[in-house]
């Protein structure tokens, strides 16, 4: 018999050793930039990648590293790298691997900072993608090209809620030896450990549920360990010398940890888009308490979903875990415990509808977030997406009339009560 | 590194730097179903020392061609192969759990070109339940979990560790889902026929250095001992806080202990 500490136990534990001077039980905030040696030979084998430690907070920072190996733990990753944002780990874990000339197969129903990201900014790096609808597990077969890298998807895809069949997707990746990179977000490890279907990497916005308060902006990078960079060719970053570490060969010496590894000493180091110790803290209080507000979240959802769905104001809602949802049978073997506290739904009367609604909630928050303890609110086809033309905007399953709602933590009937006041002037605005 | 023995490729890690048989070389020993990633919280600072590295891979394991050899006295073979083949001299071999039965067999028989030997986290003998191994061939992922579970200490089961970010247990957990279901059930099995551990150590004769774990529930105090008992006065350390997987629960002070008895019986 294993005898491994459970998930609720390692969401307040994992990670942290208590310090031995003053016995913190709270993870000490280590506001510093830098470390002080004690003899040359630390310092330069901590720089050469010798032996564990910090030298310089861009690249490591002990309360930052608590909630690295925290995250880990919950994922089940080998390890783990924060970042001062989600983009910022899409972007350090898709350039860790990918060069110019490689190629991307992604997902269509993305945020939409994601298909930017793919769409605008990497092509002028050399590196292309091609989108494929979600629900189109063949479809990321067939875009598969001889430079393609990476196939990159949102398990829950935002905002319109479909859900990529893990499984499959990844067995294509094995198939042709290509990593499966998932963007977790919306998920959560307490919803779905996507490395126990097959995923090699997992991103997350931990500005979301992870941290679930709306205090700190931040990201991570984990590494599922699970994939084989060795048997190919395709991965020289990993598998040939890296020049500024006296030619190492990331996967001969790190093995499952290769991939974080290139990201520590390569992003971490040349880029920089590091993690404040006190956006760390932050969200280790949050992760602190996941399955509770997962759980009120899964709890509030569902009752929303009900309240929605009988509302005669509204033209349609959407969650995964409705029978009538594209994705409901894959939410129920990917997302038994809940799929997710995001759910889109149309106010009758179109935009103008739309608009009066979100303009006369109160209780409700109206801003571009998401997994906030509070409940939000926003209009995707004006606000997160609208950087995206509108061919994008349909493959995103986005429409006019649809409303994002974040469901949070407050009483449920509040919520609806607020819901009420929003309806009432949609109703003046459409007349009907 | 890939070489050639016995007509089949093998593998092993040399910390970063290229591999020169006209140094003292340190050899790593890992133990049943891991690999030479197991090692590189001490491997890269010995090849950045003036030593010459070599992390290896069993046959079967990870990198190494296979079959998985099915006798720690096969094993002890196999090193000697590769010694040959490589034509290493002035060794001090490195050993953790069954690597240390592979050493005992090895430093017992081979002492020529031996300058010294460490021992950590082992007894004498290591006899492995029926259960684990009947998981191990036919349930991997449980026999992994066993493993895993009894030979991280406390710091492992919080997924603390030395790098930060990373999880041993996870790691650890990776890399023997690489060596599953053969490698690990023979690796197991031999350990669990090895029967020589007395007569072994109380044949060695080059400096011997002992690393037990207060915390080991694999290689219990009480067997490491009886280890130290055998090999006659051996440099022996117990890192308190640590379980099992010494070299990556507690690097640091593993890594001193091996420098400073490495350093002192084969000095670069």
């Amino acid at each position: 018999m294993s005898d491994f500490f459970n998930f609720d136990t390692l969401s307040l534990h994992a990670g942290q050793t208590v310090d031995k001077e003053f016995g913190a039980r709270a993870t000490p905030i280590y506001q510093t930039t830098s470390y002080v040696f004690p003899d040359t030979d630390t310092a330069s084998s901590i720089f050469n990648l010798e032996r564990g430690g910090h030298a310089y907070s861009r690249i490591t920072n002990p309360t930052v590293g608590v909630l690295e190996q925290r995250i880990a733990a919950l994922e089940g990753g080998s390890a783990a790298v924060c970042t001062s944002s989600g983009m910022a780990a899409t972007f350090c874990a898709i350039t860790a691997i990918l060069s110019q000339g490689d190629h991307i197969v992604a997902s269509s129903q993305m945020y939409g900072g994601n298909i930017s990201l793919m769409k605008n900014t990497l092509p002028r790096f050399g590196i292309t993608a091609t989108f494929v609808d979600p629900t189109d597990t063949d479809g990321f077969r067939n875009a598969i090209q001889d430079n393609t890298r990476l196939i990159y998807g949102e398990l829950i895809g935002n905002p319109g809620l479909d859900i990529l069949d893990l499984e499959a997707i990844a067995a294509i990746g094995a198939e042709h030896h290509v990593p499966f990179m998932v963007d977790a977000t919306f998920n959560t490890p307490y919803l779905c450990r996507c490395f126990d279907y097959g995923a090699n990497i997992t991103i997350h916005s931990v500005t979301k549920w992870m941290g679930g308060h709306g205090t700190a902006i931040g990201g991570v990078v984990v590494d599922g360990g699970n994939f084989d960079w060795g048997a190919t060719d395709k991965y020289p970053t990993i598998t040939e010398p890296y020049a500024p570490f006296q030619g190492i060969n990331l996967w001969e010496e790190f093995g499952p940890s290769a991939f974080a590894t290139r990201i520590r000493a390569e992003a971490m180091r040349d880029i920089g888009p590091s993690m404040a110790p006190m956006n760390a803290f932050l969200l280790l209080q949050g992760i602190e308490t996941l399955s509770l507000r997962m759980e009120k979240h899964r709890s509030n959802t569902e009752k929303m979903l009900e309240y929605l769905s009988n509302h005669d104001r509204v033209s349609w809602v959407s969650h995964p875990s409705m029978p009538t949802h594209s994705s409901h049978e894959l939410a129920k073997k990917y997302l038994p415990k809940g799929a997710g506290s995001i759910l889109s739904f149309g106010v009758k009367g179109g935009r103008d509808a739309g608009k009066a609604f979100i303009e006369n909630v109160e209780l409700a928050s109206h801003l571009a977030n998401v997994g906030d303890a509070k409940t939000l609110i926003i209009h995707p086809a004006t606000t997160t997406h609208s950087r995206i033309d509108a061919e994008a905007l349909v493959a995103a399953g986005i429409t006019e009339d649809m409303i994002r709602l974040s469901v949070g933590l407050e009483d449920v009937r509040d919520i609806q009560a607020d819901f009420e006041t929003g309806f009432r002037a949609a109703k003046k605005v459409s007349g009907a | 590194m890939y070489f050639e023995v016995n007509g089949k490729q093998a593998f092993a890690s040399t910390g970063g730097k290229a591999f020169n048989n006209q140094l003292p070389t340190v050899i790593f020993l890992h133990g049943s179903g891991l690999d030479h990633t197991f090692w590189s919280l001490q491997s890269r600072f010995f090849a950045f020392r003036q030593y010459s590295v070599l992390v290896l891979d069993y046959p079967g394991h990870t990198n190494s061609d296979g079959p998985p050899l099915a006798s720690i006295e096969g094993m002890a073979d196999w090193l000697h192969d590769v010694v040959e083949a490589l034509d290493v001299q002035n060794i001090s071999l490195v050993a953790h759990s069954q690597g240390c039965l592979v050493a005992l067999e090895y430093a017992s028989r081979f002492k020529d070109r031996l300058r010294s030997v460490s021992f950590i986290a082992s007894g004498l003998a290591t006899p492995v339940n029926d259960a684990l191994i009947d998981a191990a061939e036919n349930n991997p992922e449980a026999a992994i979990a066993m493993m895993l579970s009894w030979g991280f200490g406390p710091a492992g089961h919080l997924h603390q560790g030395p790098i930060p970010g990373n999880s041993m247990v996870a790691g650890g957990r990776k890399v023997m889902r690489g060596n599953v279901p053969n490698e690990l059930a023979t690796d197991l099995k031999a350990c669990n026929a090895y029967q020589n551990g007395k007569q072994a150590a109380a044949a060695i004769n080059c400096p011997r250095q002992v690393i037990l774990a207060g915390k080991d529930r694999m290689a219990p105090r009480k067997a490491g001992m009886e280890l130290v008992k055998f090999l006659n006065e051996p440099e022996l350390h117990i890192i308190e806080e640590s379980g099992h997987m010494v070299p990556q629960e507690a690097p640091d002070q593993c890594r001193m202990l091996l420098r400073d008895f490495i350093f002192s019986h084969n000095p670069a």
